[in-house]
C-alpha cells in the first residue's frame, strides 16, 4: 500500500475497479461472488477502506471524489448483479443437464394379493350391501338340527342324500344329555335359520361362508365357500327375487345380462329354481350366443333359490300367514373361478404361489 | 334316469323326431322335448341319439367250414341279404340252422362303437359284411354270440324299422327326491302331455277281476310297514328270452336283460315307476309269503349274491321257512325266477318309505327298487295299473295265467286335502296368474278341485304326487306349468326400506388385518380346514388332545381333523412351494381354527341356546409365515414378520408392542422369539421356526419365520381422542448401553420409561421424555449392534431420547440434569438382569 500513497484517492479507486473487474470472471458461484461483493465492499473491503479517506482530502477535492466513490461502487454493484444472474442461469443449466434413467429398477415392486375366493367374497358382500343387505355368518361346526331339521329336511328323508354331511362327535368329556347332533355345515343355511330364530321378521341379509362336503374329485374339495340371500317381509315375491338377481348380475359382471328360473327342488324352498344368468362371455349386448365357459349354451347355471317353505317359518318363529320370503345361494369359488377364468378348482386351496402372486387387486 | 322317447312317444300317442338335427320349431322334436322337461323341473343332464342305419336282416342259405384247417372256429357263411347273395365270414358258435335269421351289417356300414365295415380277407377268404351280436349292434348287452333273429323275419329288411326303440333318442334326467312320479317314463309323459297339449294314452293292460280271491297266498302281520300288498298267482309261464323290442327298451335305459319274467318287472319299473318282484313259486316254503319284520340277525341271501344279517327293523318277505326278499330292496336267491320256472307270486306292493330306506342304508343296497319305495311310490290306482301292466305282458309275453290273488291292506296314507286360494299364487310369484290358468294346470296334472266355494278352492291331489302337501306345493306345480319366462323382475319393497341387523365385529377385524398383511406384500392362502393329526404334532402343547374337532367320517386320513392352529396348513404351503420352485415366499392366512373347550360353557339365554353351547370354539386367527432369502440364518426373517404384525395391528388402530416371551413358546427358536401385547394382554406371538419343527418338514436349509395373531384377544381399537400438538421443540441426547444380549431392547426402554416417570414426576412443567414424529415412542431405537468393539455375549444398543416441556422450551443443562438421572435410574434397573450393563 506504499506505493499507493503516491496515488491519488480517484486513481486508487480506479485501481480497485480494474482489480475487481479482473477478478470477476474468476468467480465460479455464489459463495465466490459474496466473497468478492466482501473483499472490496464489505465493512471492511477496499472500496469501504477508501471511502475513509475522504475525511482526509481537501474539501474542495470532497464532491469530486465522492462522484467517483460512487461511480466505482455503482460499478462494481452492476457488475456483481450481472455475474450473479450469469451464475444462476449457468446453475439452471447445470441442473437442467442432470440424467438419472428412472427406467432402471432392479427391484420391482411385489405388492401382496388377496386370494381370488376373498376378492369375490368382498366383491359380493359389497354389491349385496348396496342393494340393503346385512352380512351375516355363523359357525362351521353346526348342529344337525338348524342345518336339516329346521330347513325342512327331515331325518330320514332321501333329501338329505342331495349332500355328503360330515358328522361331528362331541368328545367325552363334554358329555351332555342335551347336546344336539353336530355335522361340519354343509351350506351356509343354517344360518337362515339363526338369523330368523334371533332376530324375527322382517330380515335381509346375506351370509357368505365357509361350507363343507364329503365330495373330492375334479370339480369338488370337500371344503368350499357359498353365499346365500334370504328376504323375509310382507308381501315379498318371486319377482322380487328375480328383481333382485339381475340387480346383483348387473353390478358384478356390469353388463345388461339376463337372469332366467328353472324350476328345481330345494326342501327349504316352494316354489323352488334353479337361476341361470346369461353367459357373459359370450354375450354381445342381447344375446349369448354359446362359448367353452357356458358349453354353447348362452347360459351359466349359477345356483339355488325359490320362496321360503312355509315350514321353514314355522321352524323358525316367523308366521307364515303374514310373511313371505325367498332365498337364494351360489357357490363362492365357482363365481371366482369364472371371474378370473381359473381352469382348475386345485389352485384353489394348494397356496402356489405361482398363482396366488397373480391376483394383485385395488 | 334315463327317458326314451320312443317309450314316451308310445305314451304320449304322438311321434317324436328322433335326430339329432330337427325342426327348431318343432315341439315334438327330441332336442325340444329335452329343453321342455328343463323348463318342467326335470333336469337334463344329456341326450344321446342311437340309429342302426344299414343293419339288415340276412337268411343263413349255406353254412361251410373254413377251408384253412386252423381257423377251425371260422365258417363261411352263404347269407341272402333280400337281393343277393353274399360271402361272409363268422366266428360265431351260435350260428342258427340255414334258413335261420341273423343281423347282418354289410359292407359301408358304420356299427355303433364307429368301425366302418369294408370288404376283407379272413384267412384268405373274402368277407363282405358282419354278422353281428346284440352288443356290436348296441341294443344289448350280450357279446357272447350272434343275434339270432325270428325265423319269420323278412331278409333285406332294416332292423330298425322292424323294432321300435333301436332308434331312440335317450334323454338323461336328473329327479330331484320331491318328484317319485318321475322316476318312471308314465309320470314324465304325464308332464310332458299337459304341457304339449296331448293326451295321455295309458298302456295296454290285463284285468284279472275275474280271477278268483286267494287269500292264503299272502298274509300281512306287519301292515303298518307295508300297507298294501297285492299278490297273483300265475300258471303256464315259460320262462326264456325276452322279445328284441324289449331287450332293446331295458337297454337304452340302462338295464341289463335277463329272462322275459324279470324283464317284464324291470319293464314296469321303467314305466310306472313301481317296483314289482316275482317269485317261483313252486320254491316258496308253503307256496306263500309272509311279510313281516325280520327275526334278531335273521340270514338271507340276496340276488346279487352277498349274504345279510337282518335286523329287527328290516322287513322281510318270508316264505313259511325262511326270508325270501329284504321287502322293496332286493329278492332273495332261493326263490328266484330262472329257466325251469312255471308258477309265479307276482308281488306289487306298497311299503312305507323311511322304514325301506333305513334298510337299503344300513345294508348298503341302494337299488332301483328302493331308491323308488324311499321316495313313495303309490298306493293307489298307480299300483293297480303297474300289476294289470305286468299281468298283460306276463300272459302276452310268456303265457302266464293269473290263477288267484288276493289285496291285503292296512293303514294307507290318508290323502291331502289343501285349501288354496288361487289369489295367493300371483302373489307369491308376484305375476298374474288368473284362476282357470291355475285349474287348467292342477287338473291337468291330476289334481281333483272343488271351486264350488268362494275365496279357497279345496284340492285332492292325486296319490302318485306325495309331494303335494301344501299350498305351496300347488303353487310351485303352477308355476312349473305356466312357466317363469314373463315372471317380471319387480323389488317389491324398495331397498331403502332396509333393517339393519348387529354384524360380528371379528368379520371386519378379520378382513381389515387381511388387508394389512396383503399390504405388507404378503399373499392370502387359503388351506383347507382339515388337517392330518400327524402334523399337529409341533403345537400339540398348545391344547388338550381331547380339544381336537374331528369328523366321523373324514374322507381321507390326511383330513382326520379340522385344524386346531394355522401353523401346519402354512407349512404345507411352504413345502408345496419349496418343492416347485425355491423363491421368496411370503403367505398368510386369516381364518377360523377349532378346538372343543375344556368343559361345558354355561347356559346363556338366547334364541339358539338350545345349540349354541355345545359347538366348539371357532376363533379367527391371522397368521403369516415368511422363508428367509440369505444363506446363512439371521433372525431377520423373524424381525421382518414382527414389523408386519405390529404394522398391521396399527393400521387397524391397535399399537402393540413386542416383549419378551415370559414362557417361551415350544415351536418356536428359543433365543429368537417375542410375544405382542397391547397393554396387559398378549395377542400373539412371533418369532422364528424351531428346528425340529423345521426338519421334521425336510425344511431344514430354510429359515422360516412365523407369527399369528388371536382375534378373540384383540380389543377393540379405541376411537381416538385429540391431544394439543406439541408446540415447543425437544432436544434429544442419544444413549448408547453396552448389555449382555439376552437383554432386550423392550427392557431397555421399559427401564428408561420407568426411570423417567420417577425422574421427572417433580417441578413445574419439566423436561419430558417425548418425541415429535411419534407421540407415543418417546424413546427411538437406533441401532442394536453386536460385532466389533463389543464383547461376544453382549450388544451395544443405541437409542435416541427426546425431551420437551410442555408450555416452554427447555434449557440444555436441565435437560442434562434429568438425562443423567434417567440414564442412573435405567442402569439400576437393569442391573437385576445385567450386572455389568454400563454406558458406553
Amino acid at each position: 500500500m506504499a506505493a499507493d500513497a503516491q496515488q491519488t484517492p480517484q486513481q486508487q479507486l480506479d485501481e480497485q475497479l480494474r482489480s475487481f473487474e479482473a477478478a470477476l470472471p474468476d468467480v465460479a458461484d455464489e459463495p465466490g461472488l459474496y466473497e468478492l461483493q466482501v473483499r472490496f465492499l464489505g465493512k471492511n473491503g477496499a472500496v469501504t477502506k477508501l471511502r475513509r479517506l475522504m475525511g482526509k482530502v481537501p474539501p474542495s477535492e470532497r464532491k469530486e471524489l465522492g462522484k467517483a466513490f460512487n461511480r466505482v461502487k455503482q460499478a462494481m454493484e452492476t457488475h456483481l448483479a450481472t455475474r450473479a444472474g450469469e451464475l444462476a442461469a449457468a446453475a439452471r443449466e447445470r441442473d437442467l443437464a442432470r440424467r438419472v434413467d428412472l427406467t432402471f429398477i432392479p427391484d420391482p415392486p411385489r405388492p401382496g394379493t388377496l386370494h381370488p375366493i376373498t376378492q369375490t367374497r368382498r366383491e359380493l358382500e359389497r354389491v349385496f350391501r348396496r342393494l340393503g343387505f346385512d352380512v351375516a355368518d355363523g359357525p362351521h361346526v353346526e348342529a344337525e338340527l338348524y342345518s336339516f331339521d329346521k330347513l325342512n329336511i327331515l331325518p330320514d328323508h332321501p333329501a338329505r342324500d342331495m349332500q355328503d354331511t360330515f358328522f361331528i362327535e362331541r368328545p367325552t368329556h363334554l358329555d351332555h344329555a342335551d347336546a344336539p347332533a353336530l355335522v361340519l355345515r354343509p351350506h351356509t343355511s343354517p344360518v337362515q335359520a339363526r338369523t330368523m330364530l334371533q332376530h324375527g321378521a322382517p330380515v335381509r341379509i346375506v351370509a357368505p361362508g365357509t361350507t363343507f362336503r364329503r365330495d373330492d374329485d375334479a370339480t369338488h374339495s370337500p371344503m368350499f365357500h357359498q353365499i346365500e340371500g334370504l328376504y323375509v317381509d310382507r308381501n315379498v315375491t318371486m319377482a322380487d327375487l328375480k328383481a333382485t338377481l339381475y340387480a346383483f348380475v348387473e353390478a358384478f359382471f356390469g353388463r345388461g345380462l339376463g337372469v332366467r328360473f328353472r324350476p328345481s327342488y330345494f326342501p327349504f324352498v316352494e316354489p323352488g329354481a334353479e337361476f341361470d344368468m346369461q353367459c357373459p362371455f359370450c354375450f354381445d349386448g342381447q344375446l349369448s350366443h354359446g362359448c367353452g365357459l357356458c358349453k354353447q349354451s348362452g347360459w351359466i347355471e349359477l345356483g339355488g333359490s325359490g320362496m321360503v317353505h312355509p315350514a321353514v317359518f314355522e321352524h323358525c318363529g316367523i308366521d307364515s300367514s303374514v310373511y313371505t320370503g325367498w332365498a337364494f345361494g351360489f357357490g363362492i369359488d365357482r363365481m371366482a373361478m369364472l371371474r378370473h377364468g381359473i381352469p382348475h378348482l386345485r389352485h384353489n386351496f394348494e397356496g402356489d404361489l405361482r398363482v396366488l402372486e397373480q391376483f394383485t387387486s385395488p | 334316469m334315463l327317458i326314451s322317447c320312443t317309450w314316451l312317444s308310445e305314451l304320449l300317442g304322438r311321434p317324436i323326431d328322433l335326430s339329432p338335427v330337427g325342426e327348431a320349431n318343432d315341439p315334438f322334436w327330441a332336442q325340444n322335448i329335452a329343453e321342455r322337461l328343463t323348463s318342467l323341473g326335470l333336469e337334463v343332464e344329456g341326450i344321446a341319439y342311437f340309429e342302426l342305419p344299414k343293419v339288415i336282416v340276412g337268411r343263413v342259405d349255406a353254412v361251410s367250414a373254413h377251408p384253412d384247417p386252423k381257423a377251425t372256429k371260422l365258417n363261411l357263411v352263404e347269407l341272402f341279404d333280400g337281393q343277393a347273395s353274399v360271402q361272409v365270414v363268422c366266428g360265431a358258435s351260435n350260428l342258427p340252422p340255414v334258413g335261420g335269421k341273423v343281423a347282418f351289417a354289410p359292407v359301408g356300414t358304420t356299427l355303433p362303437d364307429g368301425l366302418e365295415l369294408s370288404a376283407r380277407e379272413l384267412r384268405g377268404v373274402a368277407s363282405h359284411g358282419m354278422i353281428c351280436s346284440e352288443a356290436e349292434l348296441d341294443i344289448g348287452g350280450d357279446a357272447d354270440g350272434i343275434l339270432v333273429l325270428p325265423i319269420d323275419w323278412e331278409p333285406g329288411a332294416e332292423l330298425q324299422d322292424l323294432v321300435p326303440g333301436i332308434r331312440d333318442a335317450v334323454i338323461e334326467i336328473s329327479v330331484t327326491p320331491n318328484r317319485p312320479d318321475a322316476l318312471g317314463h308314465l309320470g314324465v309323459a304325464r308332464d310332458l302331455a299337459l304341457a304339449l297339449g296331448c293326451e295321455l294314452q295309458p298302456p295296454k293292460l290285463r284285468s284279472v277281476a275275474d280271477a278268483p280271491e286267494l287269500p292264503e297266498l299272502v298274509e300281512v302281520p306287519a301292515s303298518d310297514r307295508c300297507p298294501r300288498y297285492l299278490g297273483y298267482a300265475l300258471e303256464g309261464c315259460t320262462v326264456g328270452e325276452a322279445p328284441l323290442w324289449l331287450r332293446t327298451r331295458l337297454h337304452r335305459v340302462g338295464l341289463r336283460a335277463l329272462n322275459n319274467v324279470v324283464d317284464i318287472t324291470n319293464f314296469v319299473l321303467m314305466e310306472v315307476g313301481q317296483p314289482m318282484h316275482a317269485f317261483d313259486r313252486a320254491r316258496l316254503a308253503g307256496e306263500r309269503v309272509v311279510v313281516r319284520m325280520a327275526k334278531p340277525s335273521e340270514p338271507i341271501t340276496i340276488l346279487d349274491g352277498s349274504e345279510l344279517e337282518l335286523s329287527t327293523d328290516d322287513l322281510v318277505i318270508a316264505d313259511a321257512e325262511s326270508p325270501q326278499a329284504l321287502a322293496g330292496v332286493m329278492g332273495g336267491a332261493g326263490s328266484m325266477v330262472e329257466a325251469g320256472t312255471d308258477r309265479l307270486l307276482l308281488e306289487v306292493a306298497f311299503f312305507e318309505p323311511l322304514a325301506i330306506r333305513r334298510s337299503a342304508r344300513r345294508h348298503g343296497q341302494h337299488t332301483d327298487s328302493s331308491h323308488r319305495f324311499e321316495r313313495q311310490v303309490d298306493y293307489d290306482a298307480q299300483l293297480e295299473l303297474a300289476a294289470g301292466r305286468a299281468l298283460a305282458l306276463l300272459h302276452d309275453l310268456c303265457g302266464a295265467t293269473c290263477v288267484g290273488r288276493c289285496d291285503v291292506r292296512g293303514p294307507l296314507p290318508e290323502r291331502a286335502q289343501i285349501e288354496l286360494d288361487p289369489a295367493h299364487v300371483g302373489r307369491l310369484l308376484g305375476m298374474d296368474v288368473g284362476p282357470d290358468e291355475v285349474a287348467r294346470i292342477l287338473s291337468g296334472l291330476g289334481v281333483e278341485l272343488d271351486r264350488s266355494t268362494e275365496g279357497a278352492w279345496l284340492c285332492h291331489p292325486p296319490s302318485y304326487r306325495p309331494d303335494l302337501d301344501r299350498d305351496v306345493d300347488l303353487i310351485e306345480e303352477v308355476m312349473r306349468h305356466h312357466g317363469l319366462d314373463d315372471l317380471p323382475a319387480r323389488h317389491s319393497v324398495s331397498p331403502e326400506q332396509r333393517v339393519m341387523l348387529p354384524e360380528d365385529p371379528k368379520r371386519g377385524l378379520a378382513d381389515a388385518l387381511t388387508d394389512g398383511l396383503r399390504a405388507r406384500g404378503l399373499h392370502e392362502h387359503v388351506g383347507l380346514a382339515f388337517v392330518a393329526e400327524a402334523l399337529i404334532a409341533p403345537v400339540a402343547a398348545e391344547f388338550e388332545p381331547s380339544q381336537l374337532v374331528r369328523p366321523v367320517n373324514p374322507m381321507r386320513s390326511q383330513q382326520a381333523c379340522m385344524r386346531p392352529h394355522l401353523l401346519p396348513g402354512l407349512l404345507d404351503a411352504v413345502t408345496y412351494n419349496h418343492a416347485h420352485h425355491a423363491r421368496a415366499l411370503a403367505l398368510f392366512e386369516v381364518g377360523r381354527i377349532y378346538r372343543w373347550p375344556l368343559s361345558q360353557p354355561e347356559l346363556q339365554p338366547s334364541a339358539t341356546s338350545e345349540v349354541d353351547p355345545f359347538l366348539p370354539d371357532e376363533p379367527y386367527r391371522a397368521a403369516a409365515i415368511r422363508v428367509g432369502q440369505s444363506q446363512s440364518k439371521t433372525g431377520e426373517v423373524a424381525r421382518a414378520l414382527t414389523d408386519d404384525l405390529l404394522a398391521c395391528l396399527a393400521r387397524v388402530g391397535l399399537h402393540a408392542q413386542a416383549r419378551p416371551q415370559a414362557e417361551p413358546c415350544a415351536w418356536l427358536h428359543p433365543g429368537i422369539q417375542a410375544g405382542l401385547w397391547i397393554g396387559p394382554t398378549r395377542v400373539g406371538v412371533v418369532g422364528e421356526l424351531h428346528p425340529d419343527v423345521v426338519a421334521a418338514r425336510d425344511l431344514s436349509e430354510l429359515e422360516l419365520g412365523y407369527g399369528e395373531l388371536w382375534l378373540e384377544a384383540l380389543p377393540q381399537p379405541p376411537v381416538v381422542q385429540f391431544e394439543d400438538i406439541a408446540r415447543f421443540p425437544a432436544t434429544t441426547r442419544d444413549l448408547s448401553l453396552d448389555l449382555d444380549q439376552r437383554v432386550s431392547s423392550h427392557e431397555v426402554v421399559a427401564a428408561l420409561a420407568g426411570a423417567a416417570a420417577s425422574a421427572l414426576s417433580s417441578g413445574d412443567d419439566p423436561p419430558q421424555l417425548a418425541n415429535a414424529d411419534d407421540p407415543r415412542q418417546p424413546i427411538v431405537l437406533l441401532e442394536d449392534y453386536r460385532g466389533e468393539g463389543v464383547e461376544p455375549g453382549r450388544h451395544a444398543l443405541l437409542l435416541r431420547l427426546n425431551y420437551r416441556a410442555r408450555s416452554r422450551s427447555v434449557t440444555d443443562a436441565e435437560v442434562t440434569a434429568v438425562h443423567d438421572a434417567v440414564v442412573a435410574g435405567a442402569l439400576a434397573t437393569l442391573a437385576a438382569i445385567d450386572p455389568a450393563a454400563r454406558v458406553r
